[in-house]
């Protein structure tokens, strides 16, 4: 579909430096493949723009990694002079006057925004199908879906189009889609990565992640990200680090960690084959491989505590959402301000989206707050407490990250489950500890990718990419592109 | 049955820092609607705050003024509220954790001290203004972000003097040390007073009414009492008060309804998340406490102790930048500290005020003013003359010095010079000298007048009047 995006930011690069492509091919080829999406991944394109920033590239120096190269980002990060959306139809027109710290870091380091990628309304979803724009599919197969919120920027960078896309993650939305569509998918550390111009979700797991097809390529982004970021108070003063050094010099931690009740409950064979088979493997490789008991119970109330927390900061991260300043005018002929923002808000957000609000503002009202959302922070203290008891004695845990196929879009339900299985929840752990937390391609099953995480302490990012160099070199997946099984 | 009033006061300070306290957007007054916004102020998506030092350093001051423990760790809350002029759709404040907990302020009331118990205070940002015209409404986004620190007092105050000398104590303080204009006019200072009544004796308090729009601090004393009567009066036919909130209507001077709080908003506070808390480091907290201007309280101590009474010293206390130009010249070791104050408060005050100008306008030196009070002081002009030098000084920038010499104003006060002139009387008019031994007090003022005659009016006349008895011995002696 694509000459040049298929191949990874590494293999891009070189030819930039021995000046056998010119940025300007590179932006073309990403626009061919844009326009030959098979998966409704884009909202807002900037082509004119990224075809005159590719003009003004005229070299391309060794050290330079990431320069002439096209990107593309979520629909939620605020990108000045392109519509941003969120798709949600309540920002609809709505463009920005600014660029999100991410966008305007990889600008800095020469890369080229080419578009941007649709998402689960708000980034509230997971499945990649409540956007404005419709459904998201799997490039693997478009009866399944990518999985969410990042669903556009997965599929796109699986199907070739472009080596990187800006995702978030306040759950899973980077790290899920990531297994469904065999592509790398990295959240960093809370803090590492400024989320300035990145529109929330719920503050405090809101991580800036994003997607390639290898490990190496990735670190390499998060080096360009990450900082101090003086318009973001929670980014982290810490110094930058050059996170590639960590995997080009195989710098890895040596105690990997898995919990024995995940392991149990793995109903797919050959999910839990190939987990099995990569410990084992990672043992050969000389790593102290370790069972941990993580409590039940805690694994449990990881949903509950998720959804709590994530509605209740979302219905306050939105509330600006209210279509004075921004965002289309509510039809009709509202008398008050409360009509008015009532009208805006009823015909801009999805029936799924209000039944977050409902449900985050229920939690935070004084008669239920004790019972619900403190309840809940408690919950999340006790997660966090055992995991870095977990991290006292090992540096790694590793995980599968998705425990099924991409399930069929026929498959969904809107109905809430009343028992939700705690496999389909676990990656939320690195959100609720803001640890760093990496997804890469582990296995196929009938020809549909599933992937395995990793996840380490708190800015030991360096340590978890280059761990998943490792795995990479053990499970020998990497700089893939989708090929449709049906 | 008689009733006690309970007051409990929560104020508002806008403070004057140069720019918003999340937002880079300088905080001004009265400028082109909207101009003075940046990014954050309208809520765009994505925006974060950032939290401005200079509140937090203004926040720390009015806290140690007021006498309250200081919170070296910073908590913000969100309050979440739909309104125009709120574009977040919430408000960032400190809910759970205020900056300053536990102080009080004393109060001089009807000769005797009064504590009054501040419960906390706390960082929030303001909000954006609302305009109602006929048929549409638009908002101003300039103030939106703005400082407050918002003050509230315990229930202790028992009277409309208490509340509104309490209202003037704060306002004092956060003037003095510069860190708000504390203007109720212009609503850089707001209040908001709580009254109920119960019982005297009895402990449990009433039901509250809340009393709001009090823009001078005179209405504040005018509110309280009028409230306290209405309410009196219900509880006495046997009513109940009812759970307001009311506003002071300055034409009608009463409170009226705004609105019953029958349903209150719930504005489900919890922990603003952009902001992780932050710890402040020591440095900051001594550099904001050490910078401290002295305060009114500082003042009057030292006042007193220079031998001013107490209407000079509220006199002086009414305007920052005359108590600094008097401290100044004090420092100059100025001899009469009365004659000081009467040549600033009296006769430089009356000519700025005609004249329509400041303190700074004037176009002499302390020193130079120092220099006359003590003329003055030392006798060596009297006080008609020292006004007319005054007068020189403030409207020509002239040396007192200079003035005094030119118009040949300077008295006698030598000696023998003053025994010369009052031979010279004393020869020339036997007649008030008999007068005066056979009993006749009035003769001493008019030989007197006759010495300042003779000398042009420059012999010292304390020291004529000192030679004149001298040589003539007591009244009435030959009687």
């Amino acid at each position: 579909m694509t000459k040049w995006m298929n191949k990874p930011i590494s293999a891009l690069h070189d030819l930039l430096v021995k000046g056998k492509v010119t940025p300007l091919d590179l932006v073309e080829d990403c626009i061919r493949g844009i326009e030959k999406d098979r998966c409704n991944s884009f909202e807002a394109t900037c082509f004119d723009k990224a075809r005159a920033e590719a003009k003004r590239i005229t070299q391309v120096k060794e050290e330079e990694y990431l320069k002439g190269i096209p990107f593309l980002a979520k629909d939620n990060f605020s990108t000045k002079g392109v519509e941003t959306t969120a798709s949600s139809r309540i920002l609809e027109g709505y463009v920005p006057l600014y660029d999100a710290t991410a966008v305007s870091r990889l600008r800095r380091a020469g890369m080229i925004l080419v578009a941007k990628t649709t998402m689960d309304e708000l980034a509230m979803g997971g499945t990649g199908t409540t956007g404005h724009k419709g459904v998201t599919t799997n490039p693997y197969d478009a009866t399944r879906i990518v999985g969410g919120s990042s669903c556009g920027s997965a599929a796109a960078v699986s199907q070739g189009i472009a080596p990187l896309a800006l995702g978030s993650d306040t759950g899973d939305s980077v790290r899920k889609p990531a297994s469904y569509s065999q592509t790398v998918g990295f959240k960093a550390t809370w803090g590492r990565i400024s989320r300035f111009g990145l529109f929330p979700f719920a503050t405090s797991m809101d991580a800036v992640g994003f997607f390639t097809r290898n490990v190496k390529d990735a670190s390499y982004v998060l080096t360009a990200l990450s900082g101090r970021d003086k318009m973001d108070m929670s980014s982290s003063s810490r110094k930058r680090e050059r996170y590639q050094n960590y995997v080009l010099e195989h710098r890895t931690l040596k105690r990997v960690g898995y919990f024995r009740h995940v392991l149990d409950s793995i109903q797919d064979e050959t999910i839990r084959k190939s987990y099995l088979d990569l410990l084992h493997a990672l043992s050969e490789k000389g790593y102290e491989v370790l069972a941990y008991d993580y409590p039940e119970a805690l694994l449990d109330a990881l949903y509950p505590t998720y959804m709590i927390l994530s509605c209740a900061e979302s219905t306050s991260n939105n509330a600006n959402l209210d279509g004075i300043r921004f965002g289309p005018r509510p039809d009709g002929t509202p008398q008050t301000y409360a009509q008015y923002m009532t009208m805006a808000r009823t015909s801009g957000f999805s029936d799924m989206i209000k039944r977050r609000f409902v449900i985050g503002g229920f939690s935070l009202l004084s008669a239920n707050q004790e019972e619900m959302f403190n309840r809940a922070q408690k919950a999340r203290r006790m997660i966090v407490d055992e995991m870095n008891r977990f991290f006292d004695s090992i540096d790694y845990l590793v995980l599968p990250a998705s425990y099924s196929k991409p399930p069929h879009l026929d498959e969904l339900t809107t109905a809430w489950s009343t028992k939700p299985d705690f496999l389909d929840n676990i990656l939320t752990i690195g959100n609720f500890g803001g640890y760093p937390s990496l997804t890469l391609p582990l296995g196929v099953e009938d020809g549909l990718p599933f992937g395995i995480n990793v996840t380490g302490r708190n800015f030991e990012d360096g340590y978890v990419l280059s761990l998943g160099g490792e795995i990479e070199s053990i499970v020998q997946r990497c700089d893939i592109i989708a090929q449709e099984v049906k | 049955m008689e009733f006690e009033p309970v007051i409990g006061v929560e104020i508002h300070v806008e403070l004057k820092t140069k720019s918003k306290i999340f937002s880079g957007a300088p905080c001004t007054f009265g400028e082109e609607p909207n101009s003075q916004t940046v990014l954050f102020d309208w809520a765009f998506p994505g925006t974060l705050p950032i939290l401005n030092k200079e509140a937090v350093s203004y926040a720390i001051k009015i806290c140690t003024a007021l006498r309250m423990k200081v919170d070296h760790t910073l908590y913000f809350d969100r309050k979440n509220y739909f309104y125009p002029d709120l574009p977040k759709g919430y408000q960032i404040t400190q809910q759970f954790r205020p900056i300053g907990t536990d102080g009080e302020v004393v109060l001089q009331v009807g000769g005797k001290e009064r504590r009054i118990g501040v419960e906390q205070a706390h960082l929030e940002e303001d909000t954006a203004k609302q305009v109602h015209l006929n048929d549409i409404s638009l908002v101003n986004f300039n103030r939106c972000g703005t400082p407050l620190l918002e003050i509230v007092s315990r229930p202790d105050m028992r009277s409309g003097e208490e509340a509104m000398k309490y209202v003037e104590a704060i306002r004092e303080i956060v003037t003095y040390l510069g860190v708000s204009d504390g203007k109720m006019e212009n609503g850089s200072m707001r209040c908001d007073i709580n009254i109920s009544l119960r019982p005297k004796g009895t402990e449990k308090f009433g039901t509250k009414c809340e009393c709001k729009n009090l823009n001078t601090i005179q209405n504040i004393r005018a509110a309280v009492d009028y409230e306290i009567q209405r309410q009196g009066r219900i509880l006495s036919e046997g009513g109940a008060v009812e759970q307001e909130t009311r506003r002071y209507d300055e034409a009608q001077k009463k409170t009226v309804l705004m609105r019953k709080k029958t349903d209150a908003v719930d504005y489900k506070y919890f922990r603003e998340p952009n902001i992780v808390p932050i710890d402040l480091d020591d440095d900051f907290v001594y550099d904001a406490v050490h910078s401290m201007n002295k305060l009114p309280d500082a003042y009057r101590r030292e006042l007193r102790q220079r031998g001013l009474d107490e209407y000079q010293i509220e006199e002086l206390l009414k305007d920052r930048d005359f108590v600094l130009f008097y401290e100044g010249c004090l420092n100059l070791s100025v001899q009469s500290p009365t004659n000081l104050w009467n040549l600033l408060m009296v006769e430089i005050l009356g000519y700025l005020n005609k004249a329509e100008k400041k303190l700074s306008d004037l176009p002499f030196t302390k020193e130079q003013l120092v220099e006359l009070s003590d003329l003055l002081s030392q006798g060596k002009i009297n006080s008609r003359q020292g006004k007319e030098v005054l007068q020189a000084m403030m409207e020509e920038g002239r040396d007192p010095l200079q003035v005094v010499k030119e118009r040949g104003m300077e008295q006698i006060s030598d000696d023998g010079e003053v025994e010369k002139v009052v031979a010279e009387v004393l020869a020339a008019n036997a007649q008030s000298v008999a007068d005066w031994k056979r009993g006749k007090d009035r003769a001493l003022g008019y030989l007197v007048g006759q010495a300042m005659k003779l000398s042009k009016g420059k012999v010292n006349p304390s020291l004529a009047k000192e030679k004149i008895l001298e040589k003539i011995g007591p009244c009435g002696s030959e009687r």
